[in-house]
């Protein structure tokens, strides 16, 4: 009953949302709004904070919203074909939430279009004078979403068997599809803001501009895919936190079992995913300089040359305790003991690939600070400053993340295959080459011209993907029907690990909040690119330290909601829940990772 | 219950300020927004030169490639020993003046890409208004060369017309002073020397050069600086100019000798 009202109030806010939206995409509306005025303005902490707060809050929820359903349907697949009951349950667990949380997210998306239509009216009827077709379609794709997501929850229990099952799983895939089309819609209004086609101007009317090519602009797809795998990662760490919020709350040693259980799973996809956005990433910020060198300039060496610095920080505590997660868990890995020796060794990799990373090179200085520097190059950390130090330290701390989790998941396992030392030779040698080449590269890059060097990240990249797949190839084979050296004890984690799952959701969520001001903060004092200058009093793009307090505020709003939203979770189902995984996890005999 | 929840806000709300701090501890760069310059029609060239360094050094964003050197060439110190911007513009092509040259090369940046250098820069009709772009060539003429443009580029002159129309010559702005002191500011040697607590230590302070150098050894210093480099101060060598022996007439040269050499 809780979850049909919840329905309505989603479906209403959505069509009130919605109607605003076409609202403003009314010529009539738009006109009118355009002869009265261009700004409104926010109380107390003005109109761009605000807008920035409701965006940034209602992306946190939606990369949830589509995320999870990414989760669902991926261990619900596990589930089905891996014939294990752990996994369905931590499906439907999660599917649950998504019906709160939809909720928020409408709510927030509802804000915001509020604010933007009120604060920023030429804006949006620029926007909506373009865009009107696909605002209706995505108005329309939220019934069909909502509606799908409702038959999928409610039917999970009446499909459970057989065909049934596989028609259940279907629905998740296709509430999968009409989150991504959401996304993709969403995506092409803010991507045009930033690349809009070079044939728009400041004098082109809206009603002039071809839509598709509005729609599919340079940055849209690199975005697009940016934020799928984006959405993987958030939506892992946010449920690995929820399970870590249940761990640390438990009041029986099953409860702490099953959620255990599912921090690891949601950190594995978080971290799993997370070691090929930087690939995504790189593509992105290629298109970027490809569609307008300036802009690029401005996010890599312009003002916010120094975000990058605190990226580099917030991406070497996502590694580092992504991997101390994972090595703490070994404690409860019969078997694991042996590899404790190269944790160390791998720890320090990852703190050398952080500093190199973190280490600045270029920048905007003034005369004081180059003349303290020796120079617009800092003659001793310059070396480390340029890219090919720094493509060379995030492969190899890619590698090394790919090598906890390979240790992690042959801990407790003794290969049955013959040729199990030939396979470890080869996975070491695989590795080892990989590492090889990408120092290799790595070296070379600082005898070559910029142009070439720029060549040298995709072979760094492309052999590390190689070597990752091959190696969990062989990995796959020579694990096949191997002796268990003991189940894994669930449960068996100290508070701190669960902490650190904790912290690596805070860090996820902080660092989105980060990457969104950078996306958007390279337009600078445009509303589109070089189309619809910003005339307000908030046009300015604001230093990292203003930032940082927005975007800490966003984290802090999101957090509190997510809270409440796996609360009012709790209280359903809880008990019968835990019980029927617990069991399925106490009887299983599988080993980690599978 | 309720300790559990504490320690898990404490750590939340911990790890948050903890990000908070140090995207507040770093260097903070505000993106400004171009002003609105209102140049009346009778700017003086000091006045448009003025102006044009402001939009050079913040909302031009000009400095995040040309400060550096390495994405595009330094446009206000020499070179290749040919002298700033200013020194060089008129000899880049052609039967064409340094004015036109500038203009072009901002607003049609993909007409003159200098050797060497990918053609990234943007076109600056699309970030700027036109009499901001006007200002900006005169202080890149002001670099080292004489500025010609007027208050009269600015109304409403296309770049065509512009580029085709020889401008009238306006007063040029390099120094006839022979006091030291302006000169050391027209020359903007406080900008890398300090004396009297002015200026900025790049380069050696003017403070008692006089002890350490002899008149001739100055005079030498400021027109080939290449030859004897300060110790200490080896990293820094390129970045002082070599054309003052051109900007400079011999009769300011020799009242800047005789006063660096009285500083004990």
């Amino acid at each position: 009953m809780t979850s049909g009202r919840d329905a309505l109030r989603t479906a209403g806010l959505v069509v009130g949302a919605g109607s605003l939206v076409l609202a403003a995409a009314d010529p009539a509306w738009a006109q009118a709004a355009e002869g009265i005025r261009e700004y409104g303005n926010f109380p107390v902490i003005g109109s761009r904070a605000a807008v920035w707060i409701a965006a940034q809050v209602h992306l946190m929820f939606a990369a949830f919203v589509l995320g999870v359903p990414m989760f669902a349907v991926v261990t619900e697949a596990i589930g089905i074909f891996g014939k294990d009951a752990r996994y369905d349950r931590l499906s439907k667990e999660f599917t649950r939430l998504l019906l709160i949380a939809y909720s928020a997210t409408a709510l927030w998306g509802a804000t915001l279009t509020f604010l933007l239509i009120t604060l920023y009216p030429r804006f949006m009827s620029h926007l909506t004078g373009i865009f009107e077709t696909s605002i209706w379609v995505y108005v329309g794709l939220f019934f069909v979403e909502s509606a799908t997501l409702y038959i999928y929850y409610y039917g999970w229990e009446r499909w459970k068997e057989g065909r049934a099952k596989i028609f259940h799983w279907s629905l998740g895939i296709l509430l999968n599809v009409w989150g991504t089309a959401v996304l993709f819609i969403a995506d092409s209004w803010l991507s045009y803001m930033m690349s809009p086609p070079a044939e728009v101007t400041a004098d082109t009317a809206p009603a002039q501009v071809q839509f598709w090519s509005a729609f599919a602009n340079a940055t849209w797809m690199p975005i697009n895919i940016h934020r799928l795998i984006a959405n993987v990662v958030f939506g892992g760490s946010i449920v690995a936190a929820y399970a870590a919020y249940r761990f640390l709350a438990a009041r029986s040693e099953d409860e702490r079992r099953h959620y255990d259980w599912m921090g690891y799973v949601g950190n594995f996809i978080a971290i799993g995913a997370l070691i090929v956005l930087p690939f995504a990433g790189y593509w992105l910020g290629r298109e970027i300089y490809e569609y307008n060198q300036a802009m690029g300039i401005t996010m890599m060496g312009g003002f916010m040359s120094w975000l990058w610095i605190i990226q580099a920080f917030l991406i070497g505590v996502l590694f580092l305790a992504g991997n101390y997660y994972l090595w703490v868990g070994m404690g409860r890995i019969p078997g694991a003991e042996r590899f404790t020796p190269y944790t160390k060794w791998m720890l320090l990799v990852l703190i050398i690939g952080v500093i190199v990373w973190a280490t600045p090179h270029t920048m905007i200085a003034n005369r004081e600070e180059l003349a303290a520097m020796g120079g617009t190059h800092h003659p001793f950390l310059g070396v480390l400053g340029v890219m090919s130090a720094k493509n060379t330290a995030v492969n190899l701390m890619i590698l090394t993340t790919f090598l906890s989790f390979l240790l992690y998941r042959r801990a407790n396992k003794r290969p049955a295959v013959s040729w199990s030392r030939q396979g470890t030779i080869v996975q070491g040698g695989v590795l080892g080459l990989a590492a090889a080449v990408v120092i290799f590269y790595g070296i070379y890059g600082y005898f070559v011209t910029a142009i070439v060097r720029i060549g040298f990240s995709v072979y760094q990249v492309l052999t590390v993907l190689a070597a990752m797949v091959v190696v969990l190839a062989v990995d796959l084979f020579m694990l096949r029907g191997a002796e268990s050296r003991g189940a894994i004890r669930w449960g068996r984690m100290p508070p701190r690990s669960q902490y650190t799952l904790i912290i690596l959701a805070v860090t996820f969520t902080w660092l989105m909040g980060l990457m969104g001001f950078a996306r958007s903060g390279i337009r600078q004092h445009w509303h589109i690119w070089e189309v619809m200058r910003d005339t307000s009093q908030w046009a300015a793009t604001p230093a990292l330290g203003y930032a940082g307090v927005v975007i800490s505020a966003c984290v802090l709003i999101f957090l509190a909601i997510v809270s409440f939203v796996f609360w009012i979770g709790g209280l359903i189902e809880k008990p019968a829940l835990a019980r029927a995984t617990s069991e399925a996890v106490g009887l299983s005999p599988q080993p980690a990772g599978d | 219950m309720f300790m559990t929840n504490l320690k898990i806000a404490i750590v939340v709300v911990l790890t948050v300020a903890g990000y908070t701090l140090i995207a507040n501890m770093i260097p903070q760069i505000e993106s400004e927004v171009p002003e609105e310059l209102a140049l009346s029609a009778d700017a003086s060239a000091a006045e448009l030169v003025a102006a044009g360094e402001r939009i050079f050094g913040g909302a031009g964003g000009c400095t995040a490639c040309h400060g550096l050197g390495t994405r595009a060439p330094n446009l206000t110190r020499s070179t290749d020993g040919l002298g700033p911007i200013g020194a060089r513009c008129g000899d880049r092509v052609p039967d064409q003046d340094c004015k036109t040259y500038l203009y072009t090369s901002l607003t049609d940046p993909g007409s003159y890409v200098v050797d060497g250098y990918n053609p990234i820069m943007p076109d600056a009709d699309r970030t700027l208004p036109e009499d901001q772009i006007w200002a900006l060539v005169a202080f890149l003429q002001a670099q080292g060369g004489v500025v010609t443009v007027t208050a009269d580029d600015l109304v409403g002159a296309s770049s065509a017309a512009t580029a085709a129309s020889a401008a009238p010559a306006a007063a040029a702005t390099a120094p006839s002073t022979r006091d030291p002191r302006q000169l050391l500011n027209e020359f903007g040697c406080l900008a890398c020397h300090q004396l009297d607590g002015q200026g900025t230590a790049i380069g050696p302070a003017f403070t008692d050069v006089g002890a350490r150098l002899d008149a001739a050894a100055i005079r030498e210093s400021i027109l080939d600086p290449r030859v004897e480099v300060s110790a200490g101060y080896e990293a820094f060598a390129n970045l002082m100019p070599t054309d003052f022996g051109e900007r400079m007439t011999a009769a300011q040269l020799e009242a800047l000798v005789d006063f660096l050499a009285q500083q004990r």
